[in-house]
């Protein structure tokens, strides 16, 4: 173990910042006899700017008889290997780079801890090459540069993301320790710009003579350090991974991405791995799929209503969830003994906010996958009451043998991811009912947002056997009265508005919460 | 050893005549006298130990410091007014010494030093090599900030040299970290070299390659592979070498072979220094070779390696004609590449990096940014007089920093931002100044002011930067500026002069004071304060006085011009030679300053004279 720890020493005192694609040179004990079972992975995958509900939001259903939503169609067929969370989050809104501290680290203001992935990091590296790896797409946002980190290491700072597939190909896989033929290529290189140099040497004035000594001291320490490499066979031919190609759009970049997360996984060169498909207010715009706007300025979508907007913002999304099956499909491809990759790892998605116009930090997109001795998956689990994603991320490191009293400001682990007994937490039967008195309407029921593309800004209220009544609000209410917050969970709302056959709501008064808490007011 | 001798030699040709000599017995008891109570050892004032350089011998290679003493001693800034003062005839005496000591120095080329490519000159001449830049993949939206170049994402930051200029990397030694980066890079160049969507560049070195490759299509890569990261002519033993070890293969076998050998060429002495192939007589001074000269050109006015035409011109032997070094000077202005000289030589002597730290928002930094940028890229390649450094009446804006431009900037191009984009870069216009009297020249442009925080920093910036003043660090013990006391309602001027009125302090103070309050009317994010009560009057300490910028500005050009282009030639002539300037260096930039001068001249002559000089187009080679 010394030389681990003089690995790290020495990463420290060139700046961590620094890829050292051909420093990993430190020793690693032979796996050959490693016949033990396959270890466990955490990954993580970030969607970028919430979501527009209506589309996300599992609507009615239960536990084991659920209809996946629009939004997650892409991931379908992985249905038996997921397991969707609802009500998780927190409570009030959220600014961009609140929403993604809070994603791994429990709470936004948790901020001198490190986050979930890299305590899991430290328990689970083993002897791998690389302890974790930490991906993104898009470049630093510096305006409010929490929009860009999801990892944050024991001090609360965060942890540099590198976005470049070959770079990170070329230091797992191309790195003379990982690679005989790239040690062979480069010994025949130091041998000859060795030879070049000498022959320099021998005609060179004192001045000259100083920059080759120089020069030819950093060669032979190269040559000494690579001799000092040690010849174990590797596991896997890795000479036969392809390097990924550069340029390319967005989408070849990302499926690069993935599939160095699958190799990576699978050669067991590092056991965890956080990805962001870009900043948590990302503002790429996607022109490989003919959108114009920016992805932030979409995902305002109550704000900048228009008919072609919404869609271009849910074409986004979908390209979202498509990498998420991608994902899925590739770590089912790679068989680990009689399982796949997937069973042995748990994977993490969602998004820091869930109404991305009003930044709702409630009822986020939060789905787990894989890891089969942990999670009881193919179930929809709805929590009464939202969640805090502290209580998720207790069971998570209890999973991966980190046994803590608390994270963030959370006590007790999140029940029911393995299905387990969650009844009190279980949302329990109500009845529904509308009132009228004068033009005031007061309804009982569940929220949401209608289906109807065109009418993205209206809200209904389902009654049973009865017509929903619908809410048609400007942005004021919509805000005030934080309808996003309350959207899929039962509520008893009173307003003014049309008392006929058909019941509209134009005006909010009121709006109670049956199970959870009021909404918060402050920014978080 | 012989190298020393032949420096001592030439030290001794000024040291050695007797009158600078006997004059010197003289002035060192003097400045014994009056200079070395303070100025002694490690906790000099100012860190300026005077007693260490009191030798003759010393002198030479303490010039600089001499230079800041004479200047001071003339302009009675020291000894401070509290400590004992020498007499007039004193004065004299040490300043006659010195000015007679410098004026019998002879121009001469310093000693030729290889020396390692500065990362971005790195980041030029390897895409010069491959034909392509080496880009990191990501995706940078608006508003975000991602490194592009491979290159300067991978390597570390050079530091300053001496000079001051990040090309001087003489005191930045190749280490295991450069070393692993520097194989890592002709690993990535020469993978992508032969990926299919850079068939154009390895067409460009072996022909047509629609026959697949061949041996002959590999030699004839190898070759002008070889030759332009030797940036001369190959030797035929030494091709011959190369051909010989891709000899006989083919196919895979070939392309593999091929690849090693270019990845070596890439990590080969030769390419990552610059000089090692210098051609000449031991020992002697002399022309620098051919190739020399061209290299020296190119990475003055590109920071990157010669091109063709260049090349051919260094091998016809015409380059060292002065029609045509002016003809490829002017050529070489107009190419995109001079744009090099803004961000490297500009850049770094106005620490324009700074701006960086103006806005957290990249498109309104990069506005702010962008504005010296392009306007020193307008001074530099497009003939300007040197003197619109300090006042122009063109400026570079873009809508992000349209406000501080009035009515001057209702003759912009309209913009019209795209649906759906909330904020983006834009790049600037170039407008006109003719109502907007408060701008004009870099010192009032809006990023500067604000890259510069307090009438301090302001004042320490332009002494330095524009008038090439060097200022000693400030003494230790100098605590805050007070608030203000109950009762008094004084302004930050009239408290930090009652802070700094110890006669030790006034001996920079003097200096730097008048220069930024001079700016007090300009706001922290550099914004002009119409009708702003803050007194900017002020008097320097050669005696001008001026009511605000404008007033300043004008001395800068008029009775302050000499310092003003002795600065700018001392700089730029060190950037070029990619060093610090000696004692022999000083005739040089003094020919210069008085040519340029009389002469009103621009950037262009500027550019033209260095290139001409001694420095520049001698060299001495060491001996073994």
């Amino acid at each position: 173990m010394p030389l681990r720890l003089q690995r790290r020493a020495f990463l420290r005192g060139t700046g961590a910042l620094l890829p050292l694609p051909l420093l990993n040179l430190m020793e690693r004990p032979a796996r050959a006899a490693e016949a033990e079972r396959p270890p466990l992975r955490f990954v993580t995958l970030f969607k970028p700017n919430g979501v527009h509900p209506p589309s996300w939001n599992v609507s009615g259903g239960t536990e084991n008889d659920f209809r996946m939503s629009p939004l997650m169609k892409p991931f379908e067929r992985h249905r038996d290997d997921v397991l969707i969370l609802d009500n998780m989050g927190d409570w009030g809104f959220s600014s961009h780079a609140s929403s993604t501290r809070r994603f791994l680290s429990g709470h936004h203001e948790n901020k001198r801890s490190a986050s979930t992935d890299q305590l899991i990091a430290d328990r689970i590296q083993g002897d791998t090459p690389h302890r974790s790896l930490e991906l993104t797409t898009e470049g630093l946002f510096p305006n409010q540069v929490g929009c860009s980190y999801i990892s944050y290491d024991a001090t609360g700072a965060p942890i540099p993301r590198e976005s470049d597939p070959q770079l990170i190909f070329d230091r797992l896989f191309r790195s003379p320790h990982a690679d005989p033929r790239r040690r062979a290529e480069l010994t025949s290189v130091l041998d000859r710009v060795r030879d070049d140099a000498k022959s320099l040497a021998r005609r060179a004035g004192s001045e000259d003579r100083r920059t080759l000594d120089e020069y030819l001291e950093v060669v032979r320490t190269s040559e000494k350090r690579l001799a000092n490499i040690a010849a174990t066979p590797p596991r896997h031919d890795l000479a036969t991974f392809e390097r990924p190609g550069s340029g390319g759009t967005l989408d070849d970049q990302v499926e690069a991405m993935l599939e160095l997360v699958e190799l990576a996984l699978w050669t067991d060169q590092t056991r965890c791995i956080t990805y962001m498909l870009g900043n948590s207010n990302s503002r790429m715009i996607f022109d490989f799929l003919g959108i114009r706007e920016q992805h932030h300025y979409l995902s305002h979508f109550f704000r900048n209503f228009s008919r072609s907007n919404l869609e271009s913002l849910l074409k986004i999304s979908l390209w979202h969830m498509e990498k998420f099956d991608s994902l899925l499909t590739r770590l089912k491809s790679r068989r680990e003994g009689d399982r796949t990759l997937l069973d042995n790892t748990v994977v993490l998605y969602g998004s820091g906010m869930g109404h991305s116009d009003n930044h709702t930090v409630t009822r986020i997109p939060v789905v787990l996958a894989g890891g089969k001795d942990h999670l009881k998956t193919g179930r929809y689990v709805r929590y009464a009451e939202n969640q805090e994603l502290g209580r998720l991320h207790l069971s998570l490191l209890q999973m991966f043998g980190i046994d803590l009293d608390s994270f963030a400001r959370s006590k007790e682990p999140l029940p029911g991811l393995d299905g387990s007994d969650y009844e009190p937490y279980r949302e329990p039967a109500f009845e529904s009912w509308v009132k009228v008195e004068g033009n005031v309407i007061t309804v009982r029921g569940r929220i949401r947002m209608s289906d109807d593309l065109d009418e993205a800004r209206v809200f209904l209220v389902d009654v049973d056997d009865r017509p929903p009544v619908r809410v048609e609000v400007g942005f004021g209410d919509f805000h005030r009265f934080n309808l996003a917050y309350h959207c899929g969970t039962a509520v008893t709302l009173t307003g003014t508005g049309d008392t006929g056959d058909r019941k509209v709501i134009r005006k909010v008064t009121k709006i109670e919460s049956l199970f959870g808490k009021a909404p918060g007011t402050l920014n978080g | 050893m012989r190298v020393l001798s032949c420096l001592l030699l030439l030290a001794v040709v000024f040291v050695g005549t007797g009158r600078a000599d006997d004059a010197f017995r003289e002035v060192a008891p003097l400045v014994r006298k009056y200079c070395v109570a303070c100025h002694e050892g490690k906790d000099a004032n100012g860190g300026v130990d005077l007693a260490a350089v009191l030798e003759l011998d010393r002198v030479d290679s303490a010039w600089e410091t001499w230079e800041s003493v004479v200047d001071r001693l003339e302009s009675r800034a020291m000894p401070p007014a509290d400590e004992p003062q020498p007499t007039d005839a004193e004065r004299k005496r040490i300043v006659g010494w010195y000015r007679d000591l410098v004026e019998s120095v002879e121009p001469r080329p310093a000693v030729h030093r290889p020396r390692r490519l500065a990362v971005h000159e790195y980041r030029n001449t390897l895409a010069s090599v491959l034909g392509f830049d080496l880009e990191v993949a990501v995706i940078e939206a608006e508003q975000t900030l991602a490194e592009r170049s491979l290159v300067v994402k991978l390597m570390p930051t050079d530091p300053p040299g001496r000079s001051g200029f990040k090309n001087d990397t003489h005191a930045n030694p190749l280490t295991t970290v450069v070393w692993d980066q520097y194989n890592h890079l002709a690993h990535a160049g020469v993978e992508e070299l032969f990926s299919p969507r850079r068939r154009d560049a390895l067409e460009a070195l072996a022909g047509s390659l629609d026959d697949g490759l061949d041996s002959a299509a590999a030699a004839r890569i190898l070759r002008t592979f070889a030759r332009r990261t030797r940036r001369r002519p190959v030797p035929h033993e030494e091709f011959d070498r190369l051909v010989a070890r891709i000899d006989g293969k083919q196919g895979e076998a070939l392309e593999a072979a091929l690849r090693l050998e270019l990845k070596a060429l890439l990590v080969s002495s030769k390419f990552v220094y610059r000089g090692l192939l210098v051609e000449g007589e031991p020992g002697a001074r002399q022309p620098v070779d051919r190739y020399e000269l061209a290299e020296r050109l190119s990475y003055f006015l590109w920071s990157d390696m010669p091109d063709e035409r260049l090349l051919d011109r260094a091998a016809s032997g015409e380059l060292g004609k002065p029609e045509v070094l002016r003809a490829e000077i002017d050529r070489m202005l107009t190419d995109p590449r001079a744009r090099n000289l803004a961000e490297h030589l500009g850049v770094e002597w106005f620490s324009l990096d700074e701006i960086e730290h103006v806005s957290n928002n990249p498109p309104q930094m990069l506005a702010y940014k962008s504005q010296p940028v392009d306007f020193l890229h307008h001074l530099f390649t497009e003939n300007r007089p040197l003197l619109e450094l300090v006042d122009a009446n063109v400026a570079f804006v873009n809508p992000h920093t349209r406000g501080h431009y009035g009515a001057d900037a209702k003759r912009m191009k309209p913009y019209r931002k795209q649906k759906g984009i909330e904020v983006e870069a834009v790049p600037n216009q170039r407008i006109v100044l003719e109502a907007t009297t408060e701008r004009g020249g870099l010192l009032t442009m809006p990023g500067v002011l604000a890259m510069n925080k307090g009438p301090i920093q302001r004042g320490v910036w332009i002494l330095e930067r524009v008038l090439g003043d060097e200022l000693p660090e400030p003494p230790p013990d100098v605590g805050q500026v007070p608030g203000s006391s109950p009762g008094k309602k004084l302004t930050f001027r009239e408290r930090f002069e009652l802070h700094r009125s110890k006669p030790s302090c006034a001996v920079c103070h003097d200096r730097i004071d008048p220069l930024g309050f001079a700016m007090e009317s300009y706001g922290g994010r550099g914004e002009f304060l119409r009708g702003s009560q803050n007194d900017t009057t002020g008097r320097l300490p050669t005696g001008e006085r001026f009511d605000d910028a404008r007033g300043l500005k004008r001395i800068l050009v008029t009775t302050r011009r000499e310092d003003v282009i002795r600065n700018v030639v001392r700089r730029t002539l060190s950037y070029a030679l990619c060093r610090r300037l000696e004692l022999h260096d000083r005739p040089t930039v003094e020919a210069i300053v008085k040519d340029l001068n009389e002469s009103n001249g621009t950037w262009r002559d500027l550019f033209v004279a260095v290139a001409e000089s001694v420095p520049f187009q001698e060299t001495i080679l060491s001996e073994e």
